[in-house]
């Protein structure tokens, strides 16, 4: 696309062109950064639909923050999927609330979930497992190991400490390889 | 042993990362044209302009803006100062200049008889 080529131009400086009225600089942002946000939310809230409103929001309050972003003190990415980690606590906090038993089930144990798998891709397997995790694991392992986020940086996003999140990310890889080894056969990771 | 085991599975399970990552769910043309709405509907307007003070300005200021500014003014101290001194130094050189011009006065008005015999005749003519 035309904008590709204001890859070299930070997030931070094209939020900065946006606030001065640049629309040229709000698609830019919204073509980089929609991407990442929906990524995020969707392997959260495993909704396509919910995580569609999410990413709206989240780069809502985005454009909102424009005139008054203090530019220095933290990552336009950083904010970004903190934004979206909070609305996503908050989606899961209401799921809970209204349907329990919607979430009680992990889909791994579904009927015909073996059929399914059969033509399933290793994502999809993935994102099955990290749905029997606990919601901090999951947002900790998502941001490490799928966003390639940092430690200090996913710290920065979740408002823990960097042990809290190493501690985090190490329980939910251990959940994820428990919950992945009994798929192994099927995916094509046979003991071989 | 166990060690060996762990950076296996790690490994094994960085396949399963790689393939998520690979899978990314890609936003639709819906999704993007309403965060772009969106974008523009909040967009700051003039937000880059920065409004005009509002203090009211002082009589040496305003002073300063009738006549347009420091460099006028510097101009205007010019003249004035020239003005001083042409007015307060000593017009010994107009001396000079007249001086110049116009012969002295001592050989300049010599008296010179161009018709010295009409007194004579004069006298003659009344004797």
């Amino acid at each position: 696309m035309a904008f590709d080529v204001q890859n070299e131009v930070s997030d931070e400086t094209l939020l900065v062109l946006y606030g001065n009225g640049d629309a040229a600089a709000s698609r830019a942002l919204t073509l980089r950064l929609t991407p990442r946000v929906l990524g995020y939310a969707s392997r959260i809230l495993n909704d396509p639909a919910e995580a569609e409103d999410v990413a709206q929001e989240a780069m809502l309050r985005l454009w909102r923050i424009a005139p008054e972003w203090r530019q220095g003190e933290a990552k336009v990415s950083t904010w970004l999927y903190r934004v979206v980690a909070n609305l996503c606590t908050d989606r899961l906090r209401k799921r809970r609330s209204v349907d329990i038993d919607s979430i009680a089930e992990p889909e791994d144990d579904a009927p015909g979930a073996e059929a399914q798998l059969q033509a399933a891709s290793r994502a999809k397997a993935l994102e099955e497992a990290l749905q029997t995790l606990p919601e901090r694991q999951r947002q900790a392992v998502v941001l490490r190991h799928i966003e390639g986020l940092g430690n200090p940086e996913i710290a920065e996003v979740l408002e823990i400490s960097v042990e809290a999140v190493e501690s985090l990310t190490a329980r939910g890889k251990r959940m994820l390889t428990a919950a992945l080894s009994g798929r192994r056969e099927e995916l094509g990771y046979g003991d071989g | 042993m166990v060690m060996v085991d762990m950076h296996d599975k790690d490994q094994e399970l960085e396949l399963f990362f790689a393939a998520a990552r690979d899978d990314a769910p890609v936003p639709s043309d819906d999704l993007m044209a309403r965060v772009f709405a969106d974008s523009v509907e909040n967009m700051p307007s003039g937000a880059g302009i920065v409004p005009a003070p509002l203090v009211k300005d002082g009589v040496v200021t305003r002073f300063l803006k009738a006549i347009g500014g420091w460099p006028a003014l510097a101009g205007l101290a010019t003249a004035t100062m020239a003005g001083v001194w042409i007015g307060y130094s000593a017009p010994a050189g107009l001396a000079t200049v007249t001086g110049g011009v116009l012969a002295s006065s001592d050989t300049g008005y010599d008296i010179v008889d161009l018709i010295p015999s009409m007194d004579g005749f004069l006298m003659e003519g009344g004797a």
